[in-house]
């Protein structure tokens, strides 16, 4: 099995590796023909087409609307996607030593340190141009442009105004943010000398969409259980196939018994029923531990707050304003208590037993909003826990002190 | 009068005050740590840093019925950072009358100060709706005085070439720069959103300061907003920006050394400090990062820390010195 140094390299044996190594994938994506299992083919073989010498990388936030990319044939490189497979692979421990010795503070969000890490020290492609969003955190806006700064490429922001606590954004705010995305668009075909073909794209990011849409409004419903922690990573990898034909068929087969039988909630014997969770925020990459004590008690992530994007189409004949709107209007974005208020009311519909939030490590916009989602939920009469932990950790001190925070959580429930 | 209290300088205290209500940065009303705390007081996550931790805690107490201060009083919040972002959302939901949340960009260009200026209108009709000012004792003239309760850091000695340049987030007070020199050494500038160049109140720059209840048309939003930008120059704008704000200050300043007083779970003090390291590489300057509290305490590691890192530049000196006068070195006639 080749480590993930051998399948990153610029040399003529390493690509032999990497085709190998991606044959392997396939054949199990053959023998096993999940969506799930197709997306990890096909966000890996991507991804590590960024590692071709000559490659252009956009590195980009979570919530860019990678569209702008796909429409040029052109691959996201994501913070948080990239540290959580290195982290996950045999390359940790180099990872975590780099990151170690770098003088960057060690209390900031753990994605963000890994990935300028990783980086650094040739385990993730340099950035060709780095492009931002304001949603959702100021942290990967200053990575993003320090790593502009650093390798001397350029840098974007699509500013992004908080929406109303109540209501959806203004009108003139999401045309702005369209207008925005217009000229960077633009931009991105200047600086790679590539032609577009935007409404490919959208085209083939709507097939993807219309199928995510329905799987979602169909779990709304409670016509359909899945697992949220797997669906979560997913649609975490899915991040990097929006807008391509691979993403397309991949969601398409989410549709399908067969496509989604990997992410399915599991079913108690007996008829029993199991105690529905709804997550918030990230999850622990690395713990599979702690899900497992989870479906040990009865319990299911049934939902994951995340997973709430890219649910509706947008007109490939006038894209940005519905591009632009999935960024005015994310469910994550605004304060504290439009995401109680959003949060809640996914609760009550989902007919969860409880709701738990990940406070993942450095992450300031998402653990400074738990006191204000912590009191509406508890208002709400649904019980509520916020384990502390690191997104990126495998073990551990801080780790075990979630798990029996979240053990007396499940016996109380 | 009711008070304003307000986080950060950027807020325009002369908008405050034609309202009627007396600013006040809340970084001088920190509770009392020793007092004990209400039952149903605020708390938030330890991972968040101390400067919003301290501000969460006085905010809450200043603004409950019943606890201190006047029951008009109001806060508001600039949301440069996610961490004041969430503070303002928390104390917006438990005091939402009295708490105002104001979006502080980090880029600039014509779009960000309109947004900046939108919102500035926006505060000045949230603080106008209770009675006008005339009523709260507030200015009735074309021009206001603005009530004086900035941070009270200000410069021991006044700064000179050679010494150390101090960034820092907000400070309680001088005691670091006390400290610097207090171990030997002077400051030869201060880059801190606390330090006394940042605390010019941000007037109207055309118009008539209006009296009225309502947000008045001729006061220039706009150009309130464009010296914000102008002035804000903070780790958590853009980094382009802020390098240059920096790189020009180091030439003004010209230190020979850099120290970053960055307070812990500081984002953009984080990302900062990184590129003052570079900044202080470029031009072989020696730079120490030290992990500082809100209020300031200057004792036990960290007074070592600093100590130690003078020290070793004294030594240099004197060994620079030494070689100097070195036959070896000199100058053959």
């Amino acid at each position: 099995m080749p480590g993930m140094a051998d399948v990153t390299g610029d040399s003529f044996s390493a690509s032999l590796i990497r085709a190998a190594f991606l044959a392997q994938i396939r054949w199990k994506a053959l023998k096993s023909p999940t969506a799930r299992r197709y997306m990890d083919l096909h966000a890996l073989s991507a991804a590590l087409d960024l590692f071709k010498p000559g490659a252009i990388v956009p590195w980009v936030s979570y919530l860019f609307p990678t569209e702008l990319l796909t429409s040029y044939k052109l691959t996201p490189m994501i913070p948080e996607i990239g540290s959580a497979t290195l982290t996950g692979s045999d390359l940790r421990e180099p990872v975590e030593s780099a990151a170690a010795r770098m003088p960057l503070a060690r209390d900031v969000c753990s994605y963000h340190r890994i990935a300028l890490a990783a980086v650094e020290n040739d385990m993730l492609p340099a950035p060709t141009m780095c492009l931002g969003t304001t949603p959702l955190c100021l942290g990967k806006e200053c990575l993003l442009e320090l790593l502009a700064t650093r390798h001397n490429v350029p840098f974007r922001e699509l500013r992004v105004p908080l929406p109303p606590d109540e209501g959806e954004a203004a009108p003139e705010v999401v045309a702005d943010v369209a207008d925005q995305m217009r000229v960077l668009h633009e931009d991105i075909g200047r600086w790679t000398g590539r032609k577009p073909d935007l409404r490919k794209a959208i085209e083939l990011s709507n097939r993807a969409s219309t199928a995510w849409g329905h799987i979602m409004s169909e779990r709304l419903a409670g016509r359909l259980e899945m697992n949220g922690r797997s669906t979560f990573a997913t649609v975490f990898l899915g991040q990097l196939l929006w807008g391509t034909e691979e993403g397309a068929k991949d969601f398409e087969r989410l549709l399908t018994e067969k496509g989604r039988r990997d992410l399915m909630a599991p079913a108690l014997g007996g008829g029993r029923k199991l105690k529905r969770l709804l997550w918030l925020h990230t999850v622990p990459h690395h713990d599979a531990e702690l899900f497992a004590m989870i479906q040990e008690h009865g319990a299911v992530v049934i939902f994951e707050e995340m997973g709430q994007m890219h649910l509706e189409t947008v007109d490939p004949e006038d894209p940005f304003p519905g591009l632009a709107k999935r960024l005015t209007d994310n469910v994550m974005w605004g304060s504290s208590a439009r995401r109680a208020r959003l949060n809640v009311a996914l609760a009550k519909q989902l007919n969860v037993d409880g709701a738990v939030h990940f406070n993942h490590w450095g992450c300031r916009h998402g653990l400074g909003s738990v006191p204000v989602v912590r009191a509406a939920f508890m208002e709400a009469g649904i019980p509520f826990l916020a384990v502390d932990g690191d997104a990126l950790a495998r073990g551990g001190p801080q780790q075990e002190k979630s798990r029996q925070a979240m053990e007396s959580f499940l016996e109380l429930l | 009068m009711p008070d304003c209290y307000y986080t950060c300088n950027l807020i325009p205290l002369d908008l405050v005050a034609r309202n009627g209500y007396s600013p006040r940065w809340l970084g001088n009303h920190l509770r009392d740590g020793d007092a004990p705390a209400r039952r149903e007081a605020l708390s938030i996550h330890p991972m968040t840093c101390p400067f919003v931790t301290k501000l969460v805690a006085a905010a809450d107490e200043l603004l409950a019925d019943g606890v201190a201060g006047d029951g008009d009083d109001r806060l508001v919040v600039a949301g440069g950072c996610d961490a004041m972002r969430r503070m303002g959302d928390l104390l917006a939901a438990t005091h939402p009358e009295r708490t105002f949340v104001l979006p502080m960009p980090r880029s600039s260009g014509p779009e960000v100060e309109h947004r900046l200026a939108a919102d500035l209108r926006r505060l000045d009709e949230w603080l106008a709706p209770v009675g006008s000012a005339a009523d709260r004792g507030g200015a009735t003239g074309a021009s206001t005085a603005v009530p004086a309760d900035p941070p009270t850091v200000d410069y021991p000695e006044p700064p000179r070439p050679g010494g150390v340049f101090l960034v820092a987030g907000p400070l309680s007070d001088d005691s670091l720069l006390r400290l610097i020199g207090r171990l030997g050494s002077h400051v030869s500038g201060l880059d801190s959103c606390t330090s006394p160049d940042r605390w010019k109140p941000l007037a109207p720059t055309s118009g008539e300061v209006a009296t009225s209840q309502t947000a008045s048309p001729s006061l220039d939003y706009a150009a309130l907003a464009a010296r914000a930008l102008e002035a804000g120059m903070c780790p958590r704008r853009s980094t382009g920006q802020r390098r240059d704000h920096l790189v020009r200050r180091l030439d003004e300043t010209r230190p020979t050394s850099i120290i970053y007083a960055r307070q812990s779970f500081c984002d953009p003090g984080a990302y900062d400090a990184l590129l003052v390291a570079a900044l202080a590489a470029e031009r072989h300057l020696p730079y120490l990062e030290i992990e500082v509290d809100f209020p300031f305490d200057a004792n036990g590691p960290l007074h070592t820390r600093v100590e130690a890192f003078l020290e070793a530049q004294l030594l240099d000196d004197d060994l620079l010195g030494d070689l100097g006068e070195d036959d070896l070195f000199s100058e053959k006639g």
